[in-house]
């Protein structure tokens, strides 16, 4: 027996390196990300996340780079892939597990498994040609037609990219994300919960509610997952989005994400001496709000009990 | 084979002649080609316990899951002949009130984990839209919990989940999420096998308790548990029925000698 414990405590050891070095990588990008924002702070502080500017210019006393817009359209659009990925997810998920013939199970997870990882650029081509005139033609337009005094829908859509394309797109990019957490979740509950469950009497509809109930960390695992995923995704959104400084309540209007900011930006920012600089802290504020979704992660499983 | 029709018991006789609460007639179950169950005919008295003993693997589970056709979960089961529960063919039943009056308890106790504790005993409650008000919900809760020795323990943290709850409590909460839904028939598929000395002998008072209102057919592999609880005894080896009759009777003065071997403990 002692011994044992001490094969386990060299294989500590052993592994811990790896851990230092995944841990130490980590930390030297957060560092490199501010120690190369550290300009644009002292040139304008946090109006760099407050204010909704970009002024760039030869001269550096007059550059002024503010990403409101963007932290905002990538929090929107991200919130919006979330909210269609739930549902999405979800049903695929039992739909796989509950009530796909048997042949056609194995083919749907793997048809699954190709869609999450297919270059994303074919989504963006996909959402540009396809998704955003259907959705312009078939849900926005109506929609602004008739319910345009609601702010969600005040926006006229003219070109349809938009919040509300770069939303849906995301959901569809991240849902097969999403729903292979909660399908393995589900397919390895106990079955001995399915059976209490019919044992009592429940339908095969109430059976999946209370089942699916009890796979809610893995939901909320697979939702951060594909909030962090949409946040991150950057070629497909800037197809669809629009790329304009604007805030905007309305689901129709065009915007802009820290991902497609930085990307679209990029290539010309070294001409000015501080657009380098706000790009890093645009980055920087991807850092910030993906530990502020993870913690909230942990206090929804916390509440539920869970939390490791 | 001896199929007993239980003449010696002069009490149940007085009690109700022809009233049985579950009767299987010629009763195969298949998984796939696998010949579980073989052309079981039994009939088990009303408000009685009644074990199935028999070796591991001899299809006790599978038995008593075709009589609330919790079989059917499983699709690669087949059945044929008929189980009756009061005189009622369950296959003209709808499977919902079939499991609704033959409630089941588990070999692993299965409370929802992430449930509170009353929501578990709620839960059959609601979805058998059993109780009318939320003041009746909470009485029937309490009573259930009770029926199952368990609300003592608990009353004070309801809201608590399930998971909190050591095994033996947890499997009295499986009772008790039973009883709520006032079921005729309970069947309990080795309720105790996870459990501790302490909390069988608390579940197997409990059962001597319910016996008075429901019956309740438990499977066991312990033939000492089924000496201990039952009223009658059917022994199951490979898939036959090999004797059944009344415990004291069958203990006493087994008829077969495959009966004799496995209560004597010459057989695994
Ligand atoms: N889901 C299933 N699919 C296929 N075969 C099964 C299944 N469940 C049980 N069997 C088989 O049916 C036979 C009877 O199993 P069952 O679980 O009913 O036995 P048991 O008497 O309850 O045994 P134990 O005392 O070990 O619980 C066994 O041979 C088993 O391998
Ligand atoms: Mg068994």
């Amino acid at each position: 027996m002692k011994r044992e414990v001490g094969h386990i405590d060299t294989f500590k050891y052993f592994l811990l390196p790896f851990c230092l070095f995944v841990f130490g990588l980590f930390a030297l990008m957060l560092a490199v990300y501010f120690s190369a924002s550290i300009p644009i702070f002292q040139h304008e502080g946090l109006k760099i996340y407050t204010t909704n500017v970009w002024r760039a210019s030869e001269n550096p006393n007059k550059e002024f780079y503010g990403v409101l817009a963007a932290i905002y359209g990538s929090v929107y659009t991200s919130v919006l892939a979330v909210l269609i990925a739930l549902p999405l997810s979800i049903s695929f998920a039992v739909f796989v597990i509950d009530y796909a013939p048997k042949k056609i199970k194995e083919p749907l997870i793997v048809a699954t498994d190709v869609m999450a990882g297919l270059p994303t650029i074919i989504y963006g081509i996909w959402g540009a040609f396809v998704l955003v005139p259907i959705l312009k033609k078939y849900v926005m337009d109506p929609l602004y037609a008739h319910l345009s005094f609601i702010p969600l829908f005040s926006f006229k859509p003219v070109t349809g990219y938009s919040y509300l394309s770069a939303g849906v797109l995301l959901g569809i990019m991240v849902t097969p994300f999403a729903s292979a957490i909660i399908r393995e979740a589900y397919r390895s509950l106990p079955f001995m919960y399915r059976e209490a469950i019919y044992s009592l009497g429940a339908t095969r509809y109430e059976a999946t509610k209370i089942l699916v109930k009890e796979i809610k960390p893995a939901i909320v695992a697979g939702l951060l997952l594909a909030f962090g995923r949409a946040i991150g995704e950057t070629v497909a959104v800037s197809l669809v989005i629009g790329n304009t400084f604007n805030i905007s309540p309305s689901l129709f209007a065009p915007g802009y994400t820290i991902s497609s900011l930085i990307a679209n930006q990029f290539g010309n920012a070294f001409i000015y001496k501080y657009m380098v600089s706000a790009l890093f802290a645009a980055g920087l504020s991807l850092f910030f709000i993906g530990l502020a979704v993870n913690i909230l992660g942990i206090l929804i499983l916390r509440r539920y009990g869970h939390a490791r | 084979m001896i199929v007993s029709n239980y003449k010696s018991d002069v009490e149940l006789n007085l009690k109700s002649k022809t009233k049985y609460a579950i009767e299987t007639e010629n009763l195969n179950i298949y998984y796939g080609d696998h010949h579980v169950i073989k052309d079981v005919s039994l009939s088990i008295p009303e408000k009685v316990v009644f074990a199935i003993m028999g070796p591991s693997g001899c299809g006790k589970s599978t038995m008593l899951r075709a009589f609330n056709r919790l079989l059917e979960l499983n699709e690669s089961a087949k059945v044929s002949g008929d189980v009756k529960i009061f005189g009622k063919s369950i296959y003209k039943m709808n499977p919902i009130e079939v499991r609704r009056i033959v409630g089941m308890v588990f070999q692993h106790p299965n409370p929802f984990p992430h449930m509170s504790i009353y929501d578990n005993v709620a839960l059959g409650l609601k979805l058998n839209k059993l109780v009318k008000s939320r003041k009746e919900l909470d009485e029937t809760v309490e009573w259930a919990l009770k029926k199952a020795a368990l609300w003592d323990e608990v009353k004070n943290k309801l809201e608590k989940p399930a998971s909190a709850l050591s095994g033996g409590q947890q499997q009295r909460l499986c009772i008790a999420r039973v009883v709520a839904m006032k079921p005729k028939v309970i069947l309990m598929d080795e309720p105790t096998s996870n459990l501790d000395p302490i909390s069988t002998k608390k579940i197997e008072e409990l059962i001597d308790e319910l016996k008075k209102e429901v019956t309740i057919v438990i499977v066991t592999h312990s033939p000492a548990q089924a000496a201990r609880v039952s009223d009658y005894v059917a022994f199951l080896y490979l898939g036959k029925l090999i004797e059944v009759g009344s415990t004291i009777d069958m203990f006493e003065n087994p008829k077969e000698k495959l009966t004799e071997e496995y209560l004597t403990g010459r057989m695994g």
